[in-house]
């Protein structure tokens, strides 16, 4: 184990719950829910057609992904106090989850053939974006995990910082609303009208769009140039189901093995976690599932349980970074938000502390957030109060 | 860091044809399922496990054995599908499409196929993603979360990518064509306690946005080497896109001399740079 490690010294979010971290954070706590009937785009044909979008017409760029990461990024970076010019572009890096990347570009080109901004389509490019506006010359990557992939990010970075490869990086996820995703998951019958994670009536997952990025930093560069320390990113985990592309190990094992790989690699056993963000997408399948994985690694009923996505919906690629942001501040506040849209206990998911109905005030010390998506892909990241 | 970290095996797949050449049976009809991709995947990384000793395809998943793909455009053929079918109306939206417009996909048959229950890692970087998923493997390992990693780079050509490169998305170097190159990665304790083979040792690998130049020096002060004690140079292929990192390691290692020192220095027209020091055995 390496002996650097890894502080988040700044957050930023673009979320349809409002922009910035404490409008993220205010919506949260409230219970607020952004869920609402699609209006940005054509969605007559669309069912259901209920989604949680940005609404600031600051952001309407033909790149809505990369827009959402350079505004969270930028947010971030004034949160941390960086000057990217004393810090050295080479030692700044940028990693960044994303499951559609340019798709709003590439769908007005097929309808359309409009080709501008077409080199903006592929999932790297909003990474790309943000590493030409921040200025930074370190690693750039591009973590494809489906809806893990922003956790991924911030194991990414916490590698590059922990190994020395980088002393501060933005990392986190942006994804957008479009046709593309709406109409595919509604084929799939995965989609509801209202997010109801762990509750009895769930349906299905509701969609929803935006940005989180986080400065995941060295904690010694970061005492050097006096920073605040939000939190400590202490352990990350992943692992494969190795069981179906799409349907998640109803045994919850490879979710199980990203925990404990996380908790391992922090150094902490289970009992020390204090509070879990869970996936929670409101599907009957994934919220059985993290039932069955969290008791498994945490025994049941012992740690506080919320899913955030009945406020502001799954943003996919986006949603490890937008729990992330909210650990953060579960950790510096004490307090955990409740999981909107959740009002009776599915039975399933009985052995869970669920957070719901109302924030609760809980001192917590140590957060565990948990990702799964399709093809079984799994991460999990620990963080640690400053 | 804990450990070095040796490469044990390596498979290469240049024609999606020749995919499932030599694959188990139960590995081949997967493979028929699949998209271009994920073929090739399944074709390079079985290959490469088989080469190193690690083929499972049956059993409990293994949960310290892993897989990091790298991907230029992974399922670009599969999103223009199924976006074309889209454009038709939401009726026409197939789930089948829609399932496999993940780029993790790949990574997702291959964890299936050999059963992979370590970490399941995809990652994109431009055409230097294939060079990324080694170095990053190499992290994963000296970090103590995995035993074995099988790791490389893959992307499919067709028709779709084609329109949109010359319509102005990408522009690389030659025509690019179907190819996937991976290795499998083990900490050397960890082969040397199974008996396996070694093919190299990776010493060092740096990632950049920018210049090539200042990623290729700070790769080899990594390694703690200069420029003159390299004795195989090798610039990638960019027609290969992601494979093309991975596969001028697989060829310069085996070009090398006993002990030779290897430099693999990987650029893209996106900015993305990489570049990975190894060691003959």
């Amino acid at each position: 184990m390496s002996a650097r490690l890894a502080v988040i010294t700044g957050c930023g979010v673009v979320s349809p719950l409002g922009a910035g971290v404490g409008a993220f954070w205010d919506g949260l706590v409230a219970g607020r829910s952004a869920v609402a009937s699609i209006r940005r785009f054509p969605a007559g044909d669309l069912a259901p057609n209920a989604a949680a979008e940005v609404t600031d017409p600051s952001l309407d760029d033909p790149d809505r992904a990369g827009a959402f990461a350079l505004g969270a990024a930028r947010e971030a970076l004034a949160d941390a106090r960086l000057d990217v010019a004393a810090v050295g572009p080479a030692r700044i890096g940028v990693a960044l989850g994303t499951t559609l990347g340019g798709m709003q570009l590439f769908e007005r080109w097929i309808a359309t053939g409009d080709a501008s901004g077409l080199a903006s389509v592929p999932y790297y490019a909003p990474a790309t974006r943000v590493a030409r506006a921040v200025g930074c010359r370190g690693p750039v990557v591009t973590a494809q995990l489906a809806c893990a992939s922003s956790t991924y990010a911030l194991a990414l970075a916490a590698d590059w910082v922990r190994a020395g490869r980088a002393d501060v990086v933005f990392a986190g996820g942006t994804d957008l609303l479009c046709r593309f995703v709406v109409a595919g998951f509604n084929c799939l019958k995965a989609t509801a009208d209202r997010a109801r994670p762990f509750d009895a009536a769930r349906r299905g997952l509701v969609l929803g769009e935006g940005a989180a990025v986080v400065v995941v930093e060295d904690a010694e560069h970061a005492a050097r140039r006096g920073a605040t320390v939000h939190g400590r990113l202490l352990g990350v985990g992943a692992a494969g189901d190795a069981t179906h592309m799409t349907a998640p190990d109803r045994e919850g094992r490879g979710a199980a093995r990203a925990m404990a790989g996380a908790l391992a690699d922090a150094g902490l056993a289970p009992d020390a976690v204090d509070f879990v963000s869970a996936h929670g997408t409101g599907t009957p399948y994934n919220d059985a599932m993290e039932a069955v994985a969290i008791g498994r690694v945490f025994g049941p009923g012992r740690v506080p349980v919320n899913s955030i996505k009945g406020a502001i919906g799954h943003t996919l690629g986006a949603a490890g970074a937008f729990e992330a942001v909210m650990c953060l501040r579960v950790l510096a506040e004490g307090t955990i938000p409740p999981t909107a849209g959740l009002e009776r206990v599915d039975p399933a998911c009985a052995g869970l502390d669920l957070v719901h109905g109302a924030a609760r005030a809980h001192r917590t010390s140590v957060a565990l957030s948990t990702s799964s998506g399709f093809a079984g892909a799994n991460a999990a990241l620990v963080f640690g109060r400053a | 860091m804990t450990d070095d970290v040796v490469i044990t095996g390596a498979g290469a797949v240049i024609a999606v044809e020749d995919a499932e050449a030599g694959l188990p049976e139960t590995v081949r009809s997967r493979g028929a399922r699949a998209e271009r991709v994920t073929r090739l995947v399944l074709g390079a990384g079985g290959a490469a496990l088989d080469a190193a000793g690690l083929v499972a395809t049956d059993g409990p998943a293994r949960p310290r054995v892993g897989v990091v793909v790298g991907t230029a455009f992974g399922c670009f053929l599969t999103n223009d599908a199924y976006a074309r079918r889209l454009d038709m109306g939401a009726a026409a939206a197939s789930p089948r499409l829609f399932a496999a417009t993940v780029s993790n996909a790949a990574a997702g048959e291959l964890g299936i196929a050999y059963r992979l229950g370590g970490p399941a890692v995809t990652l994109t970087a431009g055409t230097v993603a294939g060079t990324a998923a080694l170095g990053h493997a190499s992290d994963i390992l000296r970090a103590g979360r995995a035993d074995a990693l099988v790791a490389g780079g893959a992307d499919a050509t067709g028709l779709g990518l084609k329109v949109w490169s010359m319509s102005g998305g990408f522009a690389p170097g030659a025509p690019p064509t179907d190819a996937a190159a991976f290795v499998v990665l083990e900490t050397a304790a960890g082969v040397q306690r199974r008996g396996g083979p070694v093919l190299g040792t990776i010493l060092a690998y740096a990632l950049g946005f920018g210049d090539r130049e200042e990623v290729a020096a700070r790769a080899l002060a990594d390694a703690g080497v200069g420029a003159g004690d390299v004795v195989r140079s090798v610039a990638t292929s960019s027609h290969l896109l992601a494979a093309g990192g991975p596969h001028a390691l697989r060829s310069a290692l085996a070009n090398a001399p006993r002990g030779g020192l290897v430099l693999v220095v990987d650029a893209c027209p996106t900015g993305h740079a990489a570049a990975l020091v190894a060691r003959a055995a």
